[in-house]
């Protein structure tokens, strides 16, 4: 179900740094996205504090979160909420990100898509780049892309790094056909 | 994209409902939710939903009964149950009475989404299954068994009450009444009828091949084995086996089918290890089984392994009712055959059929229907299209010394059966070779049929 005014005209996504990212890497990953989309991306104050967690679990709860994120929308921007929490959902026992699709506001997190979660050692070039392409999955979904069942797509679902990875950096052409002007690539030929 | 699936999410809990109904329209499914067990069954109806998800416990109905009741108002549903670790011996009982799967909250959104996708999987392959089924089922049905006399009433009705068992059935009639046909039709109805049906002919081979055949050979057994070669026996594996003229059976392979039939387990020639077989054996024969028991010519233990159902098939001239039902069955299916307009029986054939007494019973009809169709130019088959011995009326009685009678006989036959040699050797249970002796010795010829004749002012074609 599609919540978006259709009067927005958006021209930006709104990155918040939430549960204690760093503003490094909300730069970083600011700078990254807006080399692959058309609007620009600009960089909100962090928010103070952490999230509230699920209830005998040490995770955010990202419906919450991503509720948070939709409350009064400005005129032109997407939010994207990027934190360095785990999320999780009450039925999950963990989401990469969350958006709902038509909505106001997507959300990510780095903790599962850190190498180091994994026992392997840190690469920020690749937590990064696992981000970026993360924030671009859940703004298609901002942009009422369904999931998509072709394996070289961004839109595909992945449940777990693995196969993250496996998808690939680019929507595929018929998602890429569907996308609005402020999510469409800029340089498609960027190696991400 | 594969199809979208139709999904029921039931659930007391808003927050299940709500993430996982938003989840699966991601995927781009068609999500349905009820908060109680009571609004599931009011939503659900034969062929709405493709798969359902149900909490286990929820207040009022639980998720099991809530499952029984689902599976009774849609049995094509395919349900996933949902659960807390504390409940997962109840998830285990739910999958016994014939849940998909279940799945313990909170999920990992991989496990969901592969039970989700091998669920679509197992219901596209239940439904290709079916189809295959189906079109199995239209291709091998055997063709119908036509008539409504008493007489063939009563086989049919033996034929629906033997079917649904694994009994072994003996069927006995003259040649050419159609116990093949019979056979064939219990197999298609019986639980077996996705197996094969492997039909062996008894009487027609040599006792040493009959056996290779029967039985199965290892490479080497005899001379010319080069390759081991599997018996009827173990490719009716899962079907039936169906043993035409068992009672042309020579004393040695009546014993070998004894212990094959006790022991459902062949051993091939040449082999040393029985090989286990799952058939059902369907027999028949033209002979009195209990007259050549009695004159020590078949087993009396054979004999009452195969006579568990007995089937006796009434010869046509004891259902003469049916000749016209029959013909006009037959008329349809060689006009079709041969792409002919359809052809229609006049009053004076149908009344010379009926008038015939069909030694050769339903195949001698069969085979002068279709003769009948060869020769026939319009839109109607009249008298003179049938066999002359069809026409001739009934034979005349002959006297004689017994050579005489034999040979008179022999003639008439041949006459009947338009000089089928084969038919005819049936029809005087007699084998082809014998026939052709008597022939030669009697110098018997065929005569030359006046309609087979070019007529004048044709070419002949």
């Amino acid at each position: 179900m599609s919540e978006s005014s259709p009067s927005r005209a958006i021209t930006a996504v709104e990155l918040h740094p939430l549960g204690g990212l760093s503003t490094e890497r909300a730069r970083e990953v600011a700078a990254r996205l807006s080399r692959r989309i058309g609007a620009s991306c600009r960089l909100a104050e962090p928010a103070n504090g952490h999230a509230l967690l699920l209830p005998g679990r040490d995770q955010a709860d990202a419906d919450a979160l991503l509720a948070a994120l939709e409350a009064d929308p400005p005129e032109d921007a997407v939010r994207l909420g990027v934190t360095a929490q785990d999320l999780a959902i009450p039925i999950f026992t963990f989401v990469f990100g969350r958006a709902r699709s038509g909505g106001q506001a997507a959300l990510v997190s780095l903790a599962r898509l850190d190498p180091a979660f994994y026992g392997l050692p840190s690469d920020e070039d690749t937590l990064i780049g696992r981000t970026v392409r993360e924030s671009l999955h859940e703004l298609g979904h901002v942009a009422e892309l369904p999931h998509c069942e072709r394996p070289e797509c961004l839109m595909r679902f992945a449940g777990s790094v693995e196969k993250a990875d496996l998808r690939g950096a680019l929507f595929c052409e018929a998602c890429a056909a569907r996308l609005p002007d402020w999510l469409r690539a800029g340089r498609p030929d960027q190696n991400w | 994209m594969k199809a979208p699936l139709r999904i029921l999410v039931v659930d007391d809990e808003a927050i299940v409902r709500d993430s996982l109904g938003g989840w699966f329209r991601q995927d781009g499914h068609t999500v349905d939710t009820a908060d109680s067990a009571r609004e599931a069954l009011r939503r659900c109806e034969p062929g709405r939903y493709d798969i359902a998800l149900l909490d286990i416990k929820m207040p009022g109905m639980d998720g099991l009964e809530l499952q029984s009741r689902l599976m009774a108002a849609d049995p094509g549903l395919t349900i996933i149950m949902m659960t807390a670790y504390a409940a997962v011996d109840t998830a285990v009982r739910a999958m016994k009475a014939g849940a998909y799967d279940y799945i313990v909250k909170p999920f990992d959104p991989d496990d969901l989404s592969l039970l989700v996708k091998r669920a679509a999987e197992q219901r596209s392959l239940r439904a290709e299954n079916q189809r295959l089924k189906q079109s199995l089922e239209t291709a091998s049905a055997p063709p119908p068994i036509v008539g409504a006399s008493p007489a063939i009433k009563h086989v049919l009705d033996m034929v629906q009450t033997v079917s649904a068992t694994e009994a072994t059935v003996l069927i006995s009639g003259e040649s050419g009444t159609g116990k093949e046909l019979v056979a064939r039709a219990i197999h298609a109805a019986s639980p077996r009828r996705y197996g094969p049906l492997v039909v062996v002919n008894c009487g027609a081979l040599p006792e040493g091949i009959l056996e290779s055949e029967l039985f199965g050979h290892e490479a080497g057994a005899f001379t010319g084995a080069r390759a081991r070669h599997q018996g009827k026996f173990e490719l009716a594996d899962g079907g039936a086996i169906f043993l035409d003229e068992v009672g042309e059976l020579s004393p040695k392979v009546q014993v070998e089918l004894l212990r094959v039939l006790e022991d459902k387990a062949v051993t091939r020639l040449g082999g040393r290890a029985p090989v286990k077989t799952d058939f059902r054996v369907i027999a028949a024969t033209n002979r009195d089984l209990q007259e050549r028991v009695k004159a020590g010519a078949f087993r009396e233990d054979l004999y009452w392994r195969l006579n568990v159902f007995p089937l006796t098939i009434p010869p046509l001239r004891e259902r003469s009712e049916d000749v016209r039902a029959l013909a006009e069955h037959f008329l349809n299916r060689f006009t079709a055959a041969m792409s002919r307009r359809p052809i229609r029986l006049s009053e004076d054939a149908a009344a010379a059929l009926a008038a015939y007494h069909w030694p050769g019973n339903v195949r001698e009809l069969q085979n002068a229907i279709e003769r009948a169709v060869v020769v026939t130019r319009g839109d109607v088959l009249e008298t003179a299209a049938l066999p002359l011995s069809v026409t001739s009326g009934p034979p005349r009685p002959v006297s004689g010394s017994l050579e005489e009678v034999e040979r008179a006989h022999v003639e008439s036959v041949l006459r009947e059966t338009g000089w089928n040699v084969s038919q005819a050797a049936r029809v005087l249970d007699v084998d082809r070779a014998t026939l052709y002796n008597k022939i030669r010795r009697w110098n018997l010829k065929r005569p030359i049929d006046e309609r087979e004749q070019p007529q004048p002012g044709h070419n002949g074609r």
